[in-house]
């Protein structure tokens, strides 16, 4: 049971290579930068930057695409309710105007705020989207974990995530026997032909040995461990990440820069907030 | 003078949870550079006495300890499981649960990140533990692209760093094939050797830790040391049956001719013991008639014929064809990722070929559910705490039943049968984890029994317990087969119970089926043998140093045996 | 006997980390494969009831964590982008339904009353309502800017199927793996009576 996205073996490609502190740092601002701006200015170059990034990863555009879709698609279903709830949500947003396109009824209209609202949400979920996507990519379980430990993460979280990716393909496999020998044995799992409540009850008896089944190896995992000497001291060093190489350092430049505008952004904006909520051009 | 390493002086143990003590009275000097097995009987204390010495008790499982135990000199009671890790290094027998890390460099490197080693004093150490056991071009390698026997060379490069003198192996054939052992044990010879470290080994299968010469054999029962002594002592005692561990082969062969031990005899390298008080008795043996139990002929139930298949890329199975006559016991062997358990899933229908028919009592199968040929082929799980969904026997046994809306009394009438079949009638109405883990085979089994199939594949019965479980289960199925007439299918690396249970062995290698004859021809034939990661057995050696045919020989003594069983078991 | 403070913060050795581990791997899997269809593009995802056990034996936060990290593993690996949004409310609600202990229920020591059944379901509902009635549209709102009414209706619609599940498939796995673990400790005692008989 493999992903179909996320890679175990480092790659070769420019990002691939960084190293998993700058790859976890990196991301870790872009998200603050991602949220804290609503602002086409702001999120138009990253959009960019993600675009490049994913292509230089060379990724199967195959499996990709299902993703991108589906995400878009149930993004763009939540913008049509956010309209049909309030389709003011602009006037709010864009400093007061109202300008009106298309009016259905009464209280059912579009306004040019409301669309420039929407499609910059819009356009900042899938930006979102997009530079998990690289991340997702680019990086591997041993990379995220001495990543996330780099950022003061303390060492048994990091583990946890380590330990997870690790024995993912054993529970896979653990539940794929498990639901072969069920079926074997007669359990219906085909959702066509049985009520929703024979399938809950046959569920459980998947669910029942799978968790019996993949607790049990946590006493045999602790004592390899402790019998290596997990959790002696304060702190660890990690294996898997490599030396920093010159692209690790133009980076550096790159999100230590990004943060502190990022703080300048946000503390600016708390002392003076600016007339309307958002960036609009044509008011 | 030799310096101790090991010191257990009066040395007691009690698990916090237990009424009376696991080990008493042990008493125990194990010196810097021996090489010591431990043998016993399941549940003699012999993990405990291991963890005594790594330090899990009680720094893991708490408990009292009396009396003393010196590690390296320092009493384990005062020191601290990170401390006797530095000079303890310690091998467990699951390979999975061993193997913590992402790839096999990070978890060689998995004590040094601990000890906060900087990386790159870290690199030349893995890649010198690596080269020892030879997995140095394996490094990024991940955990599920290793076989179960490399995975447990990853372990034991884990714990070679530096400073750790005694290596500790508790079971570490368990999950191996044949082949996979022979050089699991050849490895921990080369490092005693040429690394001068102490080395413990537990493990049941005495013969292949044989294959190379251990200095000391301790022998424990009931918490308490029994034997102490060389290994040429052990095997000319008759202490080894006594305490139901399994003898060699050949020294089997030599008990059955009957060879009398003065106790002075060299018996413990098959290779280099002297045979010549013994050829006159072991030829006159071979050359007694024994009565060959004919296997019946009798109708043909399952026939595969020219069957693929594969997952995705490249076929996992390539024109596979044999048929499965009715009452017969066949097993399925060759290496790790050779397509047995494929086989399996295909013959119950859970996968389908994709090229080629199976027929069940010459129907083409390929019209039934997974469900109906479930009532005829009936598939026995490895680890029955993954088939067992229920907390009552009963209702555990009866689940495939109901799932068939079969009718009460229908259904009574079915599970009462199965349970009289594993004499699990009486109980019946216990709660599933208060038997034992051969009870909760026999459930499982049992639970497959209700369907009452044709037709039992069972994957790796035995794996990772002892002879005494292991015979346990064996002979269950054995009278199964005897009373009922179920033709039973097992997935086995275990060339011994191949042998001693099966009739015709299939031989897979690489999706192909390279040989399908009786064991004791596939266990003879040299090339059969390499291919598929099989294993000599001692029988063949010793033949081939009588200068007899190995394959008459092995057939000869299988055929002794049977009939001897069969004299102690009057009940067929 | 474990301290209050053990039952709801956890004790931090190898064997939690271990367990919440695999609790998070389970979680993963169970999100991406184990759900059970009820229409055709609509699944109930059985992956809830993990931190649910892993509170029972291990405490409220490890609880919490194996639910927010089993999440983000969750989404990892079914390529959805990281929605932090979400695995804050998932953690808050793996903290509310792994309080088992605290409330005397130990799946452990096969302790699993009706009490403690009907105390886990209100806990479930108060769980649910404030993780994805409150903790997630107001971090969704907060992250990504958007209306609050239509977030906590999205967010309600998860929350329900989440306490559906928790409640209708929950109370039965605790009880097997209650009665799984019964009496363990007078097990040989309990063989001799049988075979008495
Ligand atoms: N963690 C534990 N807590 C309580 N009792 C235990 C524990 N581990 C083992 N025991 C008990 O101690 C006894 C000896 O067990 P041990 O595992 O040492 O046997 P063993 O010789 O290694 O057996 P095997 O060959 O099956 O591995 C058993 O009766 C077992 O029930
Ligand atoms: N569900 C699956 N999806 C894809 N490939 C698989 C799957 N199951 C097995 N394989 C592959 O098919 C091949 C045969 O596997 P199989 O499990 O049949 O081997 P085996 O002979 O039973 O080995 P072992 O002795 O290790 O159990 C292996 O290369 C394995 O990686
Ligand atoms: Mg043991
Ligand atoms: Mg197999």
């Amino acid at each position: 049971m493999k992903s179909p996205l996320l890679n175990l073996i480092p790659g070769d490609t420019y990002i691939h290579k960084l190293t998993g502190k700058t790859k976890v740092r990196t991301f870790v601002i872009l998200l603050i930068y991602i949220i804290m701006s609503f602002d086409l200015r702001l999120l138009l170059p990253l959009f960019i930057a993600g675009i490049i990034g994913l292509v230089s990863l060379r990724p199967e555009w195959k499996t990709l695409r299902y993703f991108f879709i589906v995400v878009a698609a149930v993004n763009l279903l939540n913008i049509v309710l956010f309209w049909l709830v309030n389709p003011d949500i602009g006037t709010f947003w864009c400093g007061g105007s109202r300008t009106v396109l298309i009016s259905f009824t009464k209280k059912l209209f579009i306004s040019l705020e409301t669309l420039w609202y929407l499609s910059i949400r819009f356009f900042k979920m899938i930006t979102s989207f997009l530079i998990s996507m690289v991340f997702i990519l680019s990086i591997t379980p041993s990379e995220l974990a001495a990543g996330l430990y780099s950022i003061k993460v303390p060492y048994k979280i990091c583990t946890i995530f380590s330990i997870a990716f690790r024995y993912i393909p054993d529970i896979g496999r653990d539940y794929e026997n498990i639901k072969i020998s069920m079926q074997a044995r007669g359990v219906e799992l085909d959702p066509k032909k049985v009520p929703l409540i024979d399938r809950i009850k046959q569920n459980v008896l998947i669910l029942v040995p799978l968790i019996i089944t993949s607790f049990d190896r946590v006493g045999n995992i602790s004592n390899a461990m402790d019998l290596r000497g997990y959790g002696r001291g304060k702190t660890r060093t990690y294996y898997s990440e490599h030396e920093e190489g010159r692209a690790d350092k133009i980076f550096k430049v790159f999100y230590m820069g990004l943060l502190v505008f990022s703080a300048i952004w946000i503390v600016s904006r708390i002392i003076s907030p600016p007339p309307s909520k958002m960036w609009y051009p044509f008011s | 003078m030799k310096k101790p390493i090991v010191e257990f002086i009066d040395f007691g143990f009690q698990y916090r949870s237990q009424s009376s003590p696991t080990l008493y009275n042990i008493n125990l000097t194990i010196y810097q550079g021996e090489k010591v097995l431990i043998l016993g009987p399941s549940g003699s204390g012999k993990s405990t006495l291991a963890n005594c010495i790594n330090g899990l008790n009680p720094f893991s499982y708490e408990g009292k300890i009396t009396g003393s135990c010196k590690i390296a000199g320092r009493e384990t009671k005062t020191a601290s499981i990170f401390a006797l890790s530095k000079t303890v290094g310690t091998v467990l027998q699951d390979s999975d649960a061993q193997f913590v890390a992402l790839s096999v460099g990070e978890d060689i490197a998995f004590a040094l990140e601990n000890q906060s080693v900087p990386r790159d004093e870290m690199i030349p150490k893995v890649q010198r533990a690596s080269e020892i056991v030879g997995m140095e071009d394996f490094l990024h390698h991940l955990p599920y692209e290793l076989s179960g026997g490399q995975k447990q060379k990853v372990a034991l490069a884990g714990v070679l760093h530096d400073d750790v003198d005694l290596l500790l192996f508790d079971e570490p054939l368990a999950s191996l094939d044949p082949q996979a052992g022979m050089q699991a044990i050849e490895l921990i010879h080369k490092i005693h050797l040429e690394q001068k470290k102490t080395v413990i080994i537990i493990e049941h299968r005495l013969e292949d830790v044989l294959h190379r010469p251990v200095d000391r054999i301790i022998l424990m029962n009931e918490g308490r040391i029994v034997f102490d002594g060389s290994p040429d002592k052990l095997l000319t005692s008759n202490l080894l049956p006594k305490y139901g561990i399994r003898e060699p082969l050949y020294i089997m062969a030599m008990k059955y001719a009957g060879c009398t031990f003065t106790g002075q005899e060299v018996l413990s390298d098959i290779h280099s013991m002297d045979l010549s008080p013994f050829e006159d008795k072991l030829k006159a043996h071979f050359r007694s008639p024994v009565k060959r139990s004919p296997i019946p002929v009798r109708d043909e139930i399952l026939r595969v014929e020219d069957v693929s298949f594969s997952y995705g890329d490249g076929d996992v199975l390539k024109d596979v064809s044999f048929s499965i006559n009715r009452g017969e016991k066949v097993a399925f062997v060759g290496k790790n990722g050779a397509g047995k358990s494929t086989m399996a899933k295909l013959l119950c229908g859970i996968i389908r070929p994709d090229k080629g028919e199976i027929h069940v009592e010459a129907e083409n199968y390929l019209q039934y559910s997974i469900k109906e040929i479930g009532e005829k082929i009936g598939y026995v799980m490895q680890n029955p705490n993954q088939m067992l969904v229920k907390d009552i026997i009963l209702d555990e046994v009866e689940l495939a039943l109901l799932l068939r809306d079969k009718s009460r009394e229908e259904i009574d009438v079915a599970v009462e049968r199965a349970l009289d079949m594993c004499n699990l009638y009486g109980m019946r109405n216990w709660p599933i984890h208060a038997v034992s883990y051969g009870q909760r085979k026999r459930v499982t089994i049992a639970s497959i029994l209700v369907l009452q199939p044709d037709i039992i594949i069972l994957d790796e019965p035995t794996a990772g317990q002892d002879y005494y479980h292991y015979t346990e289960i064996m002979n269950f199925l054995d009278d199964l087969n005897r009373e009922y007439g179920i033709t039973i299918v097992f997935i086995t690396h275990d060339m011994h119970l191949a042998i001693e249970y099966t009739d015709r062995a299939l031989v897979f290698s690489d999706g192909e089926l390279i040989a399908d004859d009786s064991v004791f021809k596939v266990l003879s034939n040299d090339e059969v043998i390499t291919e598929a990661n099989l294993k000599q057995t001692s029988l063949y050696t010793l033949a081939k140093r009588l200068d007899l045919e190995p394959e008459d020989y092995i057939e000869h003594f299988i055929a002794y045996e049977r009939m001897k069983k069969d004299n102690e078991k009057p009940t067929s | 006997m474990k301290s209050t403070s053990q039952k709801i913060l956890g004790v931090w050795n190898t064997k939690t980390v271990v367990a919440v581990a695999i609790g998070a791997a389970l979680f993963g899997v169970l999100m991406n494969y184990g759900g059970i269809p009820v229409f055709t593009n609509t699944k109930l995802t059985t992956a809830m009831i993990i931190p649910v056990i892993v509170g029972a034996m291990f405490g409220a936060l490890p609880a919490a964590i194996a639910c927010a990290v089993g999440n983000l593993i969750a989404d990892l690996i079914g390529g959805w982008g990281y929605w932090f949004d979400w695995s804050i409310g998932n953690g808050v609600l793996g903290f509310i339904v792994g309080l088992l202990p605290l409330y005397g229920a130990n799946i452990d020591e096969g302790i699993f009353k009706p009490v403690h059944a009907i105390i886990y379901a209100v806990a479930c509902v108060i769980g649910n309502a404030l993780a994805f009635g409150v903790i997630t549209p107001i971090m969704t709102t907060l992250f990504y800017g958007g209306e609050l009414e239509v977030t906590f209706l999205q967010a309600m619609a998860a929350g329900l199927s989440n306490t559906l599940v928790l409640v209708v498939i929950g109370i039965p796995i605790l009880i097997i793996l209650a009665r799984r673990n019964a009496r363990s400790t007078d097990l040989k005692l309990e063989e001799k009576e049988e075979q008495n008989i």
